[in-house]
């Protein structure tokens, strides 16, 4: 799985930045066509509920989601790929 | 199956600003309502007027944007007429407290069995940032441009007192916890009350020295208190900090209540 | 079998409405209507219907509205200062096309005025009352046997044109007993269901849309906002306002003259009395005493939408005759549409006009 953010639905409030506990998402810098900073991704790979959400069968963190105000963010499955090392920071 | 389906997708995005925590609140809502497995057709929801009543425009079921503080009685209509029926209600500070106020008490009192969710942010948004009876006492609106000088309500002991059966507070930084206590509301037969602090960044952070939407977030989570530590405080008599956002489950009891399917 | 009872006019009203179907009331206690809603709270519950009593009149009006959205047939009683409080979700009511019908047994106002004497003077406020342009459907009793009759007719009006229909009688109709012939059955409209496919706000032939009941999957969303045929709120597009307040103006309209009710006596006079609700009673009275030939009587059932039409029933007519219970509020509506004189006979107070002073009006001795 892996995280989207719905151009065409963010508003740049980057409410998103404050929940992720690996703070995947950092503030963008730059503004879209419509002149929003969407927030950038920074190592999406990281994110548990990516990882795992198969595994248990449930959403297991998801704060990103609920956060958005303006459903922007979604958790997409990936068409199976290579599987991809993870760096896990202590 | 996930909360989103339970969205109205042509009509997203929806017209709150940038940064209103409106939309995390009925995420959260939906969210609950979802785990409850709660068929869409048996499900309305009901508004009134504000940024908070635009919210079941946006959802895919049946629901009823009524007119200015009135959501209740109508919710009470839908209710009493279909107890089969589970409504929810999306109302804001202004519209529940201040031209509702009557309509919220007696709700309570009859503790129907509805589940009011109030997104509140302390001013009138939609209108453009008037003070509302949640406004606390020295912040700046457009009516208040020397501070508000009334003292403010405090909607869960509102609730409480007038008998409501489940009264929980969290602010839109607690999501998890809010889908909880939300779902708690569902579950609970008669009127549940969950008061949603939500920033308006617009026009409250933006006149009350929150030049940002996290700054406002930030308040939200460093002012709150769970219910139980401002009680041991209490006990203590150890004085609790100003603009404390006591959080949590208030009340959760069995009263008889109206409109439960027999 | 017929029944034929010793009836008050509230109770005859309850009755019609219990046959006709009405399984939700919401209401607030208020002189002279309360009969009504006593009546209801009894027979209500035995029938699998809901009575409850709200907090003020602007949450019955809200019940009910709520009801009628989950297919109830839904009624509200009332008078004058709860029928002010109500105009707020009657535009509602309105925009949002919802069936219901409001019971106002008017009495003496303005504000609280006389609670226990009987008044004309909600006729403009039924029409006009509530903010913005629209149309809407209001009958008017003048015996404890058309208090049934009409109750039973407002909620066919009200399910087939999706309105809210008012009752509008006074306060005299309502606390006065009289006989009353109770039929077996009542024939009942039920409002047309939507069509699965059809957008929940397309009309149809005859500009009513169908009706997308909660419940049953259509996912609507009701707003009094300015909304397109989806539900949706589109407040900023003047186009489909113009388009959406006409079609909720003329849906009443057009069927103006289908649906006029009215009685019309001696059609060939040149004195024409027009009256609705208790008024008509002195006028009869007039028209026994002077042997029932000379004097026209036009009795209105319905007064909104006014049935101008009927004005053309009385081809010989010199003078039209209005007593009302008001300062002539129907009376000017009468003038409007035509150049014969029209004398208005207001009378204010809550006792009835004399039929010796209307006698003395044409010119006949008492």
């Amino acid at each position: 799985m892996k995280i989207e953010i719905d151009e065409s639905r963010c508003k740049g409030c980057n409410l998103c930045t404050v929940g992720c506990p690996y703070k995947i998402f950092q503030a963008g810098k730059k503004p879209n066509r419509k002149g929003v900073l969407v927030p950038l991704l920074d190592r999406p790979e990281r994110c548990t509920n990516c990882r795992l959400q198969h595994l248990y069968g449930r959403v297991l963190c998801g704060v990103c989601q609920m956060t958005c105000p303006d459903q922007a963010i979604r958790f997409r499955d990936e068409k199976s790929g290579e599987p991809v090392k993870v760096a896990i920071e202590y | 199956m996930s909360y989103e389906d339970w969205f109205r997708q042509d009509r997203l995005p929806h017209i709150y600003c940038a940064g209103c925590g409106n939309g995390t609140i009925i995420n959260c809502t939906l969210e609950a309502i979802e785990e409850m497995g709660w068929k869409k057709e048996e499900t309305i929801f009901v508004s009134g007027i504000g940024c908070s009543s635009r919210a079941p425009g946006y959802i895919v079921t049946d629901s009823l944007h009524t007119t200015h503080g009135r959501a209740l009685p109508f919710a009470t209509g839908v209710k009493m007429a279909r107890p089969g029926f589970h409504v929810i209600v999306f109302t804001g500070d202004g519209d529940l407290a201040a031209i509702g106020g009557n309509h919220f008490i007696h709700a309570c009192r009859r503790n129907i069995d509805i589940t009011v969710v109030c997104m509140n942010n302390q001013i009138y948004g939609m209108t453009g940032g008037q003070g509302s009876p949640t406004t606390p006492k020295g912040a700046l609106s457009t009516t208040t441009p020397f501070g508000s000088v009334e003292p403010a309500f405090d909607l869960c002991e509102l609730a409480i007192a007038a008998g409501a059966n489940y009264v929980a507070r969290w602010t839109s930084y607690h999501v998890k916890e809010l889908t909880k206590a939300v779902k708690a509301g569902l579950e609970n037969p008669g009127l549940s009350f969950i008061e949603a602090r939500v920033q308006c960044p617009t026009n409250y952070g933006r006149r009350n020295k929150f030049k940002q939407v996290l700054d406002q977030v930030e308040h939200l989570r460093s002012h709150s208190m769970l219910r139980q530590k401002y009680l041991q405080h209490q006990e203590r008599g150890d004085a609790v900090p100003d603009g404390t956002i006591v959080v949590g489950e208030f009340v959760k009891r069995n009263r008889p209540s109206m409109g439960v399917p027999r | 079998m017929t029944k034929i009872e010793f009836m008050q006019g509230n109770i005859a009203c309850a009755e019609g409405a219990l046959a006709a179907g009405c399984n939700f009331f919401g209401g607030y206690p208020i002189t002279p209507s309360t009969e009504v809603a006593e009546h209801m709270a009894v027979k209500l519950p035995k029938k699998n219907g809901t009575f409850i009593q709200m907090e003020d009149e602007i949450a019955s009006m809200a019940s009910i509205i709520g009801a009628s959205w989950t297919g109830a047939r839904a009624m509200t009683a009332t008078s004058g200062p709860g029928f002010s409080l109500m105009m707020e979700n009657i535009g509602y009511a309105v925009m949002t096309e919802t069936p219901c019908v409001i019971v106002n047994i008017q009495r003496g106002g303005p504000s609280t005025g006389q609670p226990t004497m009987a008044a004309s003077g909600d006729m403009m406020q039924c029409r006009f009352g509530s903010h913005g342009d629209y149309s809407v459907i209001a009958l008017c009793p003048s015996s404890v046997q058309e208090m049934y009759e009409l109750t039973v007719k407002a909620f066919d009006l009200a399910e087939r044109f999706r309105v809210p229909v008012f009752l509008m009688a006074d306060e005299i109709i309502g606390h006065m007993r009289e006989r009353i012939i109770i039929p077996d059955t009542v024939e009942l409209t039920t409002r047309r269901p939507l069509v699965p496919g059809v957008l929940p706000f397309h009309p149809g032939d005859d500009l009513v849309p169908g009706f997308p009941e909660f419940g049953k999957g259509f996912g609507v969303h009701v707003t009094g906002l300015t909304h397109d045929e989806r539900g949706y709120p589109c407040a900023t597009n003047p186009k489909l306002h113009e388009q959406l307040v006409m079609r909720l103006y003329n849906k009443i309209e057009n069927a103006r003259k289908e649906i006029a009710d009215y009685v019309v006596t001696n059609p060939d006079a040149e004195i024409v009395f027009v009256t609705y609700g208790s008024p008509a009673r002195s006028v009869e009275q007039v028209l026994h005493d002077t042997g029932n030939k000379i004097i026209g009587h036009l009795r209105l059932k319905m007064v909104w939408p006014f049935p101008e039409h009927a004005i053309a029933e009385f081809p010989n007519a010199t003078r039209f005759i209005i007593p009302e219970l008001n300062l002539g509020q129907l009376a000017r509506e009468f003038d409007r549409h035509t150049s014969i004189p029209v004398v208005q006979v207001p009378k204010l107070g809550g006792d009835l006009h004399l039929p010796a002073d209307l006698k003395k009006l044409i010119g006949v001795d008492a």
